[in-house]
């Protein structure tokens, strides 16, 4: 059996609010396997957003709270260039509230990380991401600004740019959070069909039928991630012979 | 690179980088200005110094230097040598014209001798000369003067058709439109008193008096002074020192009271045109010391003005006269002599030749005043080992230590050092102007970081280095500082190169620019009232701030142009009479230099800031 493509191990996370120490998560583990998409579920302040930033490597885990390893390498031992790499090719974020940068156009924002080092360069970003644009039925847009879009084309060009480098893993936080059903249904069908392509998803969301989508799901509660508990839910966590 | 992308939509998109590029444009701008006005003063200077007293000076005071003729002779046998003139330079009292009456007034004046010739050869001195021809005013009085003795002979000569056209002239209005008839019985009729009147009053309009009495008639009447008919003399004079054949003195423009400078830059002549220097004589006194350094009997002499000069330099403007070098030798003492026997004073046993306190030396075209001057030592070292062997006595220069050879830099040093040294002070103060600079830049680039948090964030997340962040508000610095510097180069350079006509527009200010400016405060005063329907209080508190500058700068200029403007440049505070027009380009591209570097080690601080926003937090900033 071949290792994991991203392997979680008791991870722990905790954020000091005020003089306060909040433990968001506490021993979280998970395996997901190439190829795989897996849906999160989750309450508001579960901590879904803070394991996605830590696949991500946004963020590190609290010294000695456990491990990410990406193909069997821990994330921790790598150095802060490494990580940003990390971050530009193997890794694509589509966010909630989309974050597209308002001065730029759809074609720039989508683009942006085939610019930075490691990305894979001005020139073929520019067609890979045209194709995508293309592909999502912006290609009428492409010289547009953010404000000049409605939300489902915002998250289009969000979905656009986190492929531009033809990452391995798509980390999507709430992807339809912000959007109507129908939209939402829009978005998941293109991520659906990015899956199909091969993309390996790691998705969270608050909504059981957008994780039915995922091939398995899981919830975190109280910082651990358990099986998902409702019904007609996707093959949960502890039926994965893979996860935890 | 996404930086220069970020970059430029971030200048592009946004207002609040305009007020960073407005604050170092500015600041460019008025140390530009700044540095090129104190460098203009320091070239004036050196360009005055050098066109009043060539390139090098060989001085040695009161005592003088003699046999100078020889000296000269071998000087000019140099190749490098274009000219040489001797100076006898010393102190006098010139017992002006004015006022009226027996008690005038005098003023010290530092004279110069000079031989005109070769001095107009060394010096720029007859390029100088202010006067080319009579001024108007002068000429009109004079002519009226002339007239009051002369209108009743003339009138006596007048035929029918002259008289005719006197009245013509002298009051077309009374006499248009009438017929010939008529105005040959009002010719005819006029009494000698009434012509005369006419006559005199036709002497401030010459030319209507030249078709009275046509050109015979006015050549005859000018004739009085011969100035009037030929203006080219008035400029011969000054070039000459001489009136009248007789030796004449040239002063500076501002040794006269009576030359006083309008707020334009122009010159009026105190009553009306009379206090006209060259139509008036003063007496130059001085007081000559003996070989022992003690003082002997005032001279005096009575000398007629040619002409006035104007080099720029107002000390030297106001203090200067030059006088035919053989009168000053005269008044003091330096003058050739026969020597006595101290037992019998009828009995001659020599001569002692005339001297000169200076002689100023001019090198050919691209020769250095350095290089001059080691030719000009070494040429008087020959000069005085000539003059060893002839037996003559010349001061030595191993002896004499008041015998120096200097260039004209060396003996301006006086006054061009503090004028240096207030270049460099005004430098240093004004590049306190960086600081406020930097600051603003800091402010409003600390700003832009607070703004684009979450943009940070969202780069952060796609890969961006902590080291890209910071390159894109290094580069966005670099960018404001460069633009910032360009257009102030470009507003210094307008600013410094239309100093006179601002000068000019400040000092007379144009009536439009008030109304135009009152006629504004009004439109913003009703734009702000439609405001005031909105309930917003930004446009409300803008429209207030910009009516009462506007109005106040409209207030301000009617009541400066009502009360005749204002003399901003005066020449008895600033050194010169002009204001220096013109950019000095090296330090103006330091300055621009100085600005680019500030921007961006100012932005290197809300840079780093950027640098250290954590990412997640950033993600999650609204």
């Amino acid at each position: 059996m071949s290792s994991p493509l991203l392997e979680v191990c008791d991870l722990r996370k905790t954020y000091r609010l005020g003089h306060v120490d909040v433990p968001v998560l506490k021993g979280c583990s998970l395996k997901v396997d190439r190829g795989e998409w897996l849906a999160i579920l989750g309450s508001s302040g579960s901590g879904k957003s803070t394991l996605l930033h830590l696949l991500g490597g946004l963020d590190r885990p609290d010294t000695g709270g456990g491990d990410i390893r990406y193909e069997g390498r821990p994330l921790a031992k790598r150095s802060t260039r490494s990580l940003d790499r990390y971050r530009a090719r193997t890794v694509g974020f589509v966010f909630q509230f989309y974050h597209l940068l308002p001065e730029l156009t759809v074609l720039e924002n989508a683009m942006l990380p085939g610019l930075v080092p490691g990305g894979i360069g001005g020139g073929p970003a520019r067609r890979r991401v045209r194709e995508l644009l293309d592909r999502f039925g912006l290609s009428h847009r492409l010289h547009h600004r953010p404000r000049e879009l409605s939300g489902g084309e915002r998250q289009r060009t969000a979905i656009a740019r986190a492929l531009a480098n033809d990452p391995q893993i798509l980390l999507a936080d709430e992807p339809t959070g912000n959007l109507d059903v129908h939209t939402g249904k829009e978005i998941l069908d293109l991520l659906a069909e990015a899956h199909r392509d091969g993309l390996t998803i790691v998705m969270v969301t608050h909504d059981q039928q957008i994780a039915n989508r995922a091939d398995r799901d899981g919830r975190l509660v109280d910082g651990v991630l358990g099986p998902a508990a409702a019904a007609g839910s996707a093959q949960s966590v502890e039926d994965s012979p893979t996860l935890a | 690179m996404y930086q220069p992308l970020l970059t430029s939509r971030y200048l592009m998109t946004r207002m609040i980088p305009l007020l960073a590029v407005a604050a170092v444009a500015l600041c460019v701008a008025l140390v530009i200005v700044v540095i090129s006005v104190m460098t203009g003063f320091l070239d004036m200077i050196r360009s005055s110094g050098q066109t009043l007293m060539g390139d090098v000076v060989i001085t040695y005071p009161i005592r003088g230097i003699p046999y100078y003729d020889d000296l000269i002779t071998k000087l000019q046998s140099k190749a490098d040598v274009k000219a040489a003139t001797p100076v006898v330079d010393t102190w006098g009292l010139l017992r002006m014209p004015y006022p009226a009456g027996d008690a005038k007034e005098s003023e010290q004046v530092q004279i110069w001798g000079v031989d005109p010739s070769s001095f107009s050869q060394v010096t720029g001195f007859t390029d100088t000369l202010k006067w080319s021809e009579i001024p108007s005013d002068t000429a009109a009085m004079m002519r009226w003067d002339r007239m009051r003795d002369r209108a009743p002979a003339l009138v006596a000569s007048l035929d029918i058709p002259s008289k005719i056209r006197l009245l013509q002239e002298s009051a077309p209005d009374e006499v248009e439109g009438a017929e010939p008839s008529v105005l040959r019985k009002l010719a005819e009729n006029a009494t000698t008193e009434d012509l005369t009147k006419r006559m005199l009053h036709l002497t401030w309009a010459p030319e209507k008096l030249r078709v009275v009495i046509g050109d015979d008639g006015m050549r005859d009447f000018d004739s009085f002074d011969s100035r009037l008919g030929d203006s080219g003399l008035v400029l011969a004079d000054g070039r000459s020192l001489q009136r009248n054949s007789r030796p004449a003195i040239v002063s500076g423009l501002h040794v006269s009271k009576a030359n006083e400078r309008t707020s334009t830059g122009d010159y009026a002549i105190s009553g009306g045109g009379y206090w006209w220097m060259p139509n008036h004589e003063a007496t130059l006194t001085t007081l000559p010391i003996d070989s022992r350094g003690g003082m002997l009997d005032p001279k005096s002499i009575v000398l007629p003005f040619a002409n006035e000069f104007a080099s720029g330099v107002f000390l030297i403007d106001q203090t200067r006269i030059m006088v035919p070098l053989n009168i000053v030798q005269d008044l003091t003492n330096l003058d050739a002599a026969e020597i006595v026997s101290p037992d019998d004073p009828t009995r001659v046993v020599g001569t002692t030749p005339a001297k000169a306190t200076m002689i100023l030396v001019r090198g050919q075209n691209g020769v250095d005043p350095k290089q001059l001057r080691e030719l000009v030592h070494n040429t008087y070292g020959e000069f005085e080992s000539a003059c060893a062997s002839a037996g003559r006595n010349v001061p030595r220069l191993d002896r004499d230590p008041g015998l120096r050879v200097l260039t004209w830099e060396e003996q301006n040093a006086s006054f061009i050092g503090p004028v240096e040294k207030e270049r460099e002070l005004m430098r240093t103060l004004f590049s306190i102007v960086y600081l406020v600079c930097g600051a603003l830049i800091v402010a409003i680039f600390w700003a832009i970081v607070y703004e684009k948090t979450r943009d940070i964030g969202i780069l952060r997340s796609v890969g961006a280095s902590r080291m890209g962040i910071v390159w894109i508000f290094l580069l966005y610095g670099l960018f404001v500082g460069i633009f910032g510097a360009i257009t102030g180069v470009g507003l210094g350079w307008l600013v410094t190169v239309n100093m006179p006509g601002i000068h000019e527009q400040m000092s007379h200010p144009p009536l439009w620019l008030g109304i135009a400016m009152l006629a504004c405060a009004g439109g913003v005063i009703l734009w702000t009232a439609l405001q005031l329907r909105s309930g917003r209080l930004l446009p409300l508190l803008l429209g207030i701030l910009v009516a009462i500058v506007l109005t106040g700068m409209g207030a301000g200029e009617l009541l400066i142009r009502s009360s005749g403007g204002i003399v901003l440049w005066d020449p008895a505070v600033y050194y010169f009479t002009d204001v220096p027009d013109t950019v000095d380009w090296p330090s103006a591209w330091i300055t621009a230099l100085g600005a680019v570097i500030c921007s961006v080690i100012a932005a290197a601080i809300p840079a780093a800031r950027a640098a250290d926003i954590d990412p997640v937090g950033a993600l999650r900033y609204e």
